[in-house]
């Protein structure tokens, strides 16, 4: 007879099984990306908390996902594109509260008094990016925040490679020069 | 224009920390003079800043713990996975039985003795049919069935309700 810690443990190696990795493969892929993806989450939705659970959703999203990845880098981007669709799921939520980015997020940081003109930088920021179309929060988040490449950025954005030159230039002089008028 | 061919050179002292102390003379010469360049320098200190202090704020969960309720959650939803097609034959079970009595009832009613006591429209039932092979029915039996197929037809909605219930 089968007794429930052997079903338990079936069950939970079944589980395992639906994974596209083994968890010490896992542990490895998740320190070298939680922090960034968590960077990314948080500055999206100003809300660290929520960012903590976009988070979770994200990891699991990607281990169910069975997709062969070519390298560390598509790995890497492909978790950051079901990051975005998170977010961009969020903000189709009919309560999705759009200026709460420059919230939480901000108060987080510790260290966040220590040097005034950074602090100051710092929200200019945040209100400006609140001004900007979600999209390209996203597309400055990855370019300038991330360093993504434009092919990386349409992978995660499921966008055409070709149109995010135009687009990054776009969101690029738009929040230039709202950093510029809150400078005034 | 739309872009300047320095951009990769402004963005790497950005992100590597070298601008604006180590950066190269004539780099910070080309970006005073280059909008494009300039733009690129306001929104790339901005963001590398802002991305610098949240990661350095960020509280993550270890991977233990995501990988632990990953597993949780994976095992949940096998088993939910595992209980549906059970449920789906439940449903058609019950939903049969709401059916059949159902049309047993609509029978009953059309031949005219739906007005009559229980008991003698049974009784009366299995004496008309003395051929059949309800003719050695009782009405005990006879209400035994009738007690049945009443309890079907209070059951049957319940049942269906907690089959579906979970979907």
């Amino acid at each position: 007879m089968v007794s429930a810690l052997e079903r338990l443990d079936a069950g939970a190696s079944d589980a395992e099984a639906a994974f596209q990795m083994d968890e010490s493969a896992f542990r490895i892929f998740y320190d070298r990306t939680a922090r960034p993806v968590w960077a990314y989450l948080a500055r999206m939705t100003g809300d660290p908390r929520l960012a903590d659970d976009l988070l979770q959703e994200a990891y699991y999203r990607f281990l169910r996902a069975r997709v062969a990845h070519e390298n560390d880098a598509h790995q890497r981007n492909y978790l950051f594109r079901i990051a975005t669709n998170l977010v961009r799921d969020l903000r189709r939520r009919p309560h999705a509260d759009e200026t709460s980015i420059s919230g939480a997020a901000d108060a987080a940081d510790p260290r966040a008094g220590d040097v005034a003109a950074a602090a100051v930088r710092r929200v200019d920021l945040s209100r400006a990016m609140t001004r900007l179309k979600p999209r390209e929060r996203d597309l400055l988040w990855l370019a300038y925040a991330q360093g993504s490449s434009h092919d990386e950025i349409a992978a995660a954005l499921g966008l055409k490679t070709s149109s995010i030159k135009m687009l990054l230039f776009r969101a690029r002089q738009r929040l230039a020069a709202l950093l510029r008028e809150t400078d005034r | 224009m739309i872009e300047c061919g320095r951009e990769a050179d402004v963005f790497e002292a950005v992100a590597f920390g070298r601008w604006p102390s180590h950066a190269a003379p004539e780099l910070q010469a080309h970006v005073a003079g280059c909008p494009i360049c300039r733009d690129l320098l306001a929104v790339a200190a901005a963001m590398q800043d802002d991305r610098r202090r949240l990661i350095r704020a960020a509280e993550p969960p270890t991977a233990a713990i995501v990988w632990w309720r990953a597993t949780i959650r994976a095992r949940a939803e096998a088993a939910h996975a595992a209980m549906r097609p059970m449920t789906m034959w439940q449903a058609v079970a019950g939903t049969c039985v709401a059916a059949l009595t159902a049309a047993i009832a609509a029978g009953v009613w059309r031949s005219g003795i739906a007005g009559s006591a229980a008991a003698d429209l049974v009784a009366r039932l299995a004496i008309s049919r003395a051929g059949s092979p309800l003719a050695g029915f009782g009405i005990e039996h006879a209400l035994l069935v009738l007690a049945g197929v009443v309890a079907c037809i209070v059951l049957a909605p319940i049942a269906l309700y907690f089959a579906l219930a979970d979907d």
